[in-house]
């Protein structure tokens, strides 16, 4: 009897039309205007970056096991990191989350049926395509190893394919700017009624503040690759002083935009921690503003600290001095952030769930990134550390322990809404444990290296450094197995995974409100907002299960 | 005497400036240590402690305005603390004495070219004194560099068309060299094919090294006095040798770095034309005219390499080498060995 009850319930749910089988020719994904068929495109297609960044990683990687040349020259292996780190930055970690995830539910959250240029949105992902299509293509055709910073004047001197990847970064831009802008618009035009500032979630507010950053520092880039190329075709001198150009100049231009584009790598994916954490403690965020405008603060702050990556650049020591200074400042809304979320933690129901382990190793990561970047921003033990592997491995908690693991996190937890699959919670867990022994045993090792004299992006070293290389390729081993795990995982889900309920988690989040997966429209019905995305105790039991959907559907009929 | 260790974290500190880098970097370790301990301690300790249970649930988010300032504001004393000493450390590290001793550096693709006071040249290795402090006046000759030596916790970019100074006071004699890397990226040949330290120093940005020796001063002083007589006349080596100019040049066809453009095979042309069919050979040129090489032009392409550029070598530029660099009587060593490269 109960058996064939569900069996019924399942029938009538895969009648329901969602977004995936309401249409279903290759056209009509091609040319789909709906953000969530854009968002999953998005997301394919960063993945696919994500693989082939980690598979140059580990080329790298192999090559440093040992001192000495292993199986690729200078040369190649210089090629190789430079694509590692190109790819990794603009084709995977800038668009992922926001082109990814956030096109797909900041809609969602609001309420709204969709962003408020879907046109647009489609635009910019075929732009995104275009700028990878570049960007493979010059990095097949030609020779470019200048690293992903393109410090001039190696760059301006290289070959002419150097031109074309800056092209693809120029036209990348483009596209990042045109999604920022639909998500301002749409977050300030589209709410649902009921849906004040006050009860955005936080997912968005770091999603808004990623795009008000993306406007402003976007630019910068596109400006600085201009000028690149105007350089190189018809040797004006700009930054090469052969040509009567300046080349530190590049680097104030280069990082006037790449500072900043920390914090769009970085917000968004303090966004998902956040709903992660909400979700699997059962408890609204502590400090909801203050969370909120920390996000703020860090896209402004960042706008004026550039300068730290030029410390021993030949700068004047009055400079160093104001940008050590205000560097500093950076620590205050990233600690407050920590600190709220321990305190959302304090009288929570925390459940381990696969995304909550994503979530709490966000906070471990970040917490390491954030804290050597004391010694950065430290005029003094800068001039040490600079340019070697502390440097390195830095960034790569800040990037990878941060914005990575925050980023799989949201897809551990949206994948239920967005594919209607579960996946397999043991599966997931073995794969979490893969990636974060791994990435520790990777990176950590790279702090000692870097702090005993280390020097970054070196083809070979002494004797000295090898145990600790050695150690650091085992772990990116590790972290890349861990890696395949969760594609085999989430395939597999795919082809024989459960059926998802509509909550799965028991959040009370508005995206966990509608059908899985969505309706094409998001909503049978607008829904009407009465409480905050976080307010658990203004929820029943059965609500965070089960309650959503029927009561749309009540309003409805 | 042992030669003073570095520890897990720290190479041994042989600078005047060592002790005080370190310091503040073992002051902002404990103080990461301290802070990374209690923030994941709170978050396991809650996660365990309010890990979901039947019949228990969340509580209510409060707020508390006072909480949030207080961890807000009271971090600024720890950053100001760093920021303040961090900055005057560095004022002192950027500042050199004035009785330093001025040694010229320039970095090129990628070897380095020492000049000592007294015009005595040394490539990929240097000799400075113990105690006395040199300042350092760097420049570039084609693309980023930068100078930089761990144990003497100093780093400062070369760049090409303006000069960066540095300095450092070494404080003990070394027994094995120090060495000095190159931290910004500076790319390899194309096409080279390992690039490894053992078999092609000074070949790439990985392997632009040089050796840095502590002597006591007056050391210093008589080697770099021997280093400036040996410099105008074939080394002893040579004496036996039946052409001791034609062997002088062969050294410094690699102590000079030309081997790392110019090859004597005349198959081999990369980056710079071979040398092995030049001598006496006429040479035709970018522009369309055309010399006999003889020991003017060669002279010539030695200090203004750019006056006439060998056809089909449009794309790299060779470093001009004065009279500082490359002496007449080391250019006349040079041509003597072109000469014999053609017997
Ligand atoms: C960075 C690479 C590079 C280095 C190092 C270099 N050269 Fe050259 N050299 C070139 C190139 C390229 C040319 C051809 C273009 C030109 O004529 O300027 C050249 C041309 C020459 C010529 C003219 C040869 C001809 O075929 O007519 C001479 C002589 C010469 N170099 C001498 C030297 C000496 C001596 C040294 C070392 C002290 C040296 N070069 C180091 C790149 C280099
Ligand atoms: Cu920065
Ligand atoms: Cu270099």
């Amino acid at each position: 009897m109960s058996t064939a009850a569900e069996a019924t319930a399942a029938a009538t749910a895969d009648q329901v039309p969602n977004y995936l089988n309401h249409e279903r020719s290759i056209k009509s994904w091609l040319f789909t205007v709906d953000h969530k068929r854009i968002g999953l495109m998005y997301l394919v297609a960063t993945f696919a970056a994500l693989l082939l960044g980690g598979f140059m990683a580990l080329l790298v990687r192999t090559e440093l096991m040992l001192p000495g040349k292993q199986w690729m020259s200078a040369d190649t292996y210089n090629q190789v990191f430079t694509l590692h780190g190109a790819i990794m930055v603009f084709l995977f970690i800038i668009p992922a989350i926001p082109g990814g995830l956030g096109n797909f539910f900041l809609p969602i959250m609001l309420g709204a049926k969709d962003v408020a240029f879907p046109k647009l949105n489609l635009f910019s992902f075929y732009i995104y395509v275009i700028g990878s299509v570049l960007a493979i293509v010059a990095i097949l055709s030609g020779h470019i190893d200048t690293g992903w910073t393109f410090y001039t004047p190696y760059s301006t001197r290289a070959d002419n394919s150097v031109l074309w990847m800056t092209m693809a970064v120029f036209v990348l831009g483009f596209s990042s700017i045109l999604t920022a802008v639909n998500f301002i618009a749409t977050v300030h035009t589209m709410r649902a009624p009921g849906l004040t500032w006050k009860r955005l979630p936080l997912f968005v507010w770091g999603a808004y503040a990623t795009s008000v950053v993306q406007i402003l520092a976007t630019p910068v880039l596109a400006i600085t690759v201009l000028m690149l190329f105007v350089e190189k075709a018809f040797e004006i001198g700009i930054f090469d002083p052969s040509l009567g150009g300046d080349p530190i100049l590049f680097q104030h231009f280069f990082w006037f935009y790449s500072h900043p584009a920390v914090y769009i790598m970085i917000l968004p994916g303090m966004g998902i921690v956040n709903e992660l954490i909400a979700t699997f403690s059962r408890r609204a965020i502590f400090g909801y503003m203050f969370v909120a405008m920390s996000s703020i603060a860090l896209g402004l702050l960042g706008f004026l600290v550039w300068g730290h990556h030029m410390f021993t650049s030949g700068m004047s020591e009055y400079s160093a001095m104001v940008f050590s200074a205000l560097t500093m400042l950076v620590a205050i809304p990233s600690g407050v952030k920590i600190f709220n979320w321990l305190a959302t933690l304090y009288g929570g129901s925390i459940s381990l769930q696969s995304p909550m382990l994503y979530a709490l190793a966000f906070i471990a990561l970040f917490t390491i990134g954030g804290l050597t970047g004391l010694p950065l921003a430290t005029l003094i033990t800068d001039i040490h550390l600079h340019d070697t592997y502390f440097v390195v491995a830095h960034f790569h908690y800040v990037m990878v322990g941060g914005t990575v693991i925050a980023f799989l996190g949201g897809l551990h937890y949206w994948w239920p809404k967005m594919t209607g699959k579960m996946y397999s919670e043991t599966l997931a867990r073995i794969a979490f444990t893969l990636v974060f022994v791994g990435f520790n045993t990777t990176f950590l090792t790279q702090f000692v290296l870097g702090s005993q004299g280390m020097p970054r992006r070196y083809f070979d070293y002494q004797d000295q450094f090898q145990p600790l290389h050695m150690t650091s390729s085992f772990g990116a081993y590790i972290l890349g197995l861990g890696i395949v795990l969760i594609v085999w995982m989430f395939v597999r889900s795919l082809l024989k995974g459960e059926r998802a309920p509509e909550n799965p988690w028991g959040s009370a989040g508005f995206e966990w409100m509608t059908t899985t997966p969505p309706d094409p429209h998001n909503f049978p019905v607008t829904p009407v907002i009465e409480r905050g995305p976080y307010d658990y105790d203004l929820c029943t039991e059965e609500e965070l299960y089960t309650g959503f959907r029927k009561d749309l559907e009540a309003k409805k009929a | 005497m042992t030669a003073p260790k570095g520890t897990t974290q720290l190479p041994p500190q042989l600078s005047t400036i060592a002790p005080e880098v370190d310091d503040m970097y073992m002051f902002i370790y404990w103080v990461a240590v301290v802070s990374f301990l209690l923030i994941t301690g709170f978050m396991v300790y809650y996660v365990v402690k309010y890990r979901r249970r039947e019949g228990m649930k969340a509580e209510p988010t409060g707020h508390s305005t006072l909480i949030e300032l207080v961890w807000t504001l009271s971090p600024l004393i720890l950053l100001a603390y760093l920021f303040h000493s961090g900055f005057s450390s560095f004022v002192k590290a950027a500042v050199p004495p004035r009785d330093a001793i001025e040694i010229r550096v320039t970095g090129m693709q990628w070897s380095w070219v020492f000049e000592h006071p007294n015009g005595a040249i040394q490539q990929n290795e240097l000799i400075v004194p113990k105690g006395k402090p040199v300042k350092l006046i760097m420049s570039s000759s084609d693309v980023l560099h930068s100078f930089y030596i761990p144990a003497f916790r100093i780093k400062r970019d070369v760049v090409p068309g303006m000069y960066t100074t540095a300095w450092f006071e070494p404080t003990e004699e070394t027994q094995e060299p120090l060495t000095l890397f190159c931290a910004e990226y500076c790319g390899a040949p194309r096409g080279i094919s390992s690039g490894s330290l053992v078999d092609e120093p000074n070949s790439n940005h990985s392997t632009m090294i040089a050796a840095i020796t502590v002597v006591s001063p007056e050391e210093y002083d008589r080697t770099v006095h021997q280093l400036f007589i040996e410099s105008q006349k074939p080394p002893a080596d040579c004496d036996g040798n039946d052409d001791p100019m034609a062997c002088w040049g062969e050294k410094l066809y690699s102590s000079k770095g030309c081997v790392a453009c110019h090859s004597t095979n005349p198959a081999v042309n990369q980056p710079g034309p071979s040398w092995a069919l030049v001598w006496g050979e006429t040479r035709a040129f970018e522009d369309g005219s055309s010399v006999v090489a003889d020991e003017n032009y060669i002279l010539e392409s030695i200090r203004q390499p750019q006056a006439k550029i060998v056809k089909g070598f449009g794309n790299v530029n060779m470093p001009p080498y004065g009279e500082r660099n490359l002496p007449k009587a080391q250019v006349d060593a040079i041509i003597a060995y072109m000469k014999k490269l053609r017997q």
